[in-house]
């Protein structure tokens, strides 16, 4: 197939992802909504910090923290998991081999494609919230708004390199969404989303830092509001990149040794 | 009903696997969520005038609180769900008993049952810690409290689950419900104005966990039992009414 029939397919290929977001419009705004914890943490934290700070979290802080960690979110998560393991029990993977366009990049188009309806969906409930909480006062300098969409390129990827990892485990074992939950649980603690990782104790926040949850998470939001030094910015890049690489090989690995034991068992 | 109860614990008992998966799995969210709480213990010695024993006794009410969402709501209110998104809810309403009840007992988990053994005996354990012997008034009014909290949230499942007429495609819908559900891991009071009056009132997160929390350590009087038992009373009321008229504007695969 030549490279302008594999880039029509990808085109077509975002363009029904796209149109599958915007079918469902009310589930994925009631997605959106459940996907409000960080915002619903604001008021919390913001409620606790309303006498002192916290840390070194002021009130304000954790308004402009947590709307972050709410953008963050919304533009890097992917559902790869339930797909994959639902076309790995059902068969339809089957269907998708067939094509001359690789699965993985079918999963990789129609999760990118839901990217611009979900940002116009999330953006005004961010901006709301700022303006409830009277505005924000961290502006973030043109070099970290340079190096953002680096760091969001990178927990994008770690996110769906992850997916990619324990959906492909579904060619061997029929609850692999159950380990999801188990990484998500981890994830919601030490990737900064229900609490800013420098609040934990001072040692606990050292090691968090070069998890692959952090990286996901806390770094992105961090660099956006501005809480980071040069030298904490590049370290949390290196971190970043130690972990794509590590999650996206593993990811390939796992997909071609298990597509293997798929076709072994004559599906 | 009973029967359907026996058919679901029966099909859940064949796999075992979920017992790691269902059971396992949801005790240990129960004990990494409290790792917030414990930041700001942390930091503050005490969130809203509760200490840190005591905080646990919350969580141990929120595990038992979200081992009944786990095990017995949220399955059914799934299959439920599923039914009406194909059309064989005939199949549920045709049968000679109150087709509500019938959706509430669909499908049941046994082993997100763990997370209630679970939180029960971390609350024993925090009292303990703390030296309450809850006296039997308390008690009382504790278990009273529990069941106004379990009325609010069988309330809002059906309101859930009403919804789910209007709307197909709305599993999720159960889990921005858990999601929400998460925050009554927090005493009340940490949230103020709009947000506090949402979950006393609308949504009353309140009654499910902190007044049952509070008057296990002795701080609940009558009156806030009266009103829960009102507040539980009234959400069941209305999600039945609600229920009543959803299942009239049904519409099955065959009418």
């Amino acid at each position: 197939m030549s490279a302008r029939h594999q880039l029509r397919a990808l085109a077509a290929l975002w363009r029904l992802g796209f149109a599958e977001a915007s079918a469902y419009r009310v589930a994925l705004f009631v997605w959106i909504l459940t996907s409000t914890f960080p915002l619903i943490s604001l008021a919390l934290w913001a409620g606790i910090a309303r006498d002192a700070p916290v840390g070194d979290f002021t009130q304000r802080d954790f308004v402009a923290y947590f709307v972050g960690a709410f953008l963050i979110r919304q533009l890097t998560s992917s559902w790869v998991v339930w797909d994959l393991e639902r076309q790995i029990a059902t068969g339809e993977l089957s269907a998708l081999l067939l094509r001359p366009i690789h699965p993985l990049l079918h999963h990789l188009m129609t999760n990118l494609a839901a990217l611009p309806l979900r940002a116009a969906l999330a953006a005004p409930l961010a901006i709301a919230v700022l303006v409830a909480a009277g505005g924000l006062q961290i502006a973030p300098s043109s070099l970290e708004l340079l190096v953002l969409p680096l760091a969001l390129v990178g927990a994008w990827l770690i996110n769906f390199s992850v997916q990619l990892i324990i959906g492909s485990l579904a060619f061997w074992i029929t609850s692999s969404s159950a380990l999801y939950e188990l990484w998500m649980t981890c994830y919601v603690v030490l990737s900064g989303y229900a609490v800013p990782t420098s609040l934990l104790p001072a040692g606990m926040t050292t090691a968090v830092r070069y998890l692959p949850f952090h990286a996901a998470l806390g770094f992105p939001v961090e660099l956006l509001i501005g809480r980071l030094s040069p030298a904490e910015l590049l370290t949390g890049f290196a971190v970043q990149c130690c972990w794509v690489v590590a999650l996206a090989l593993a990811a390939g690995w796992t997909w071609r040794r298990g597509a293997r034991v798929y076709g072994a068992v004559g599906a | 009903m009973a029967a359907q109860l026996r058919l679901s614990a029966l099909a859940a008992a064949q796999y075992r696997v979920g017992f790691w998966t269902e059971g396992v799995l949801a005790v240990f969210w129960s004990l990494v969520g409290i790792v917030p709480l414990w930041v700001a213990i942390d930091h503050r010695g005490a969130v809203v005038g509760w200490g840190p024993w005591e905080l646990m006794v919350l969580t141990g009410c929120f595990a038992a609180l979200s081992s009944v969402f786990g095990a017995f709501l949220q399955p059914a209110l799934i299959e439920s769900m599923n039914h009406i998104r194909r059309g064989t809810l005939d199949h549920v309403l045709l049968r000679p008993a109150d087709s509500l009840l019938l959706c509430l007992v669909a499908a049941f988990s046994p082993w997100r049952l763990l997370e209630l053994v679970f939180g029960l005996v971390l609350i024993a354990l925090s009292l303990a810690r703390l030296g309450v012997t809850p006296e039997l008034a308390s008690v009382g009014v504790a278990l009273g409290m529990g069941l106004a909290s379990v009325a609010c949230l069988y309330g809002l499942g059906i309101l859930t689950l009403c919804l789910s007429f209007r709307a197909m495609q709305l599993q999720n819908l159960t889990y921005l419900f858990e999601a929400l559900l998460d925050f009554s891991r927090w005493p009340i009071g940490v949230f103020r104005g709009l947000l506090k009056a949402l979950f006393t009132f609308v949504i009353p997160l309140a009654v499910m966990t902190t007044y049952p929390a509070a008057a296990l350590i002795g701080r609940a009087d009558v009156t806030t039992l009266a009103s829960a038992l009102l507040t539980g009373a009234a959400l069941l009321v209305v999600a039945r009414l609600c229920w009543q008229v959803a299942v009239r504007g049904y519409t099955s695969a065959s009418s």
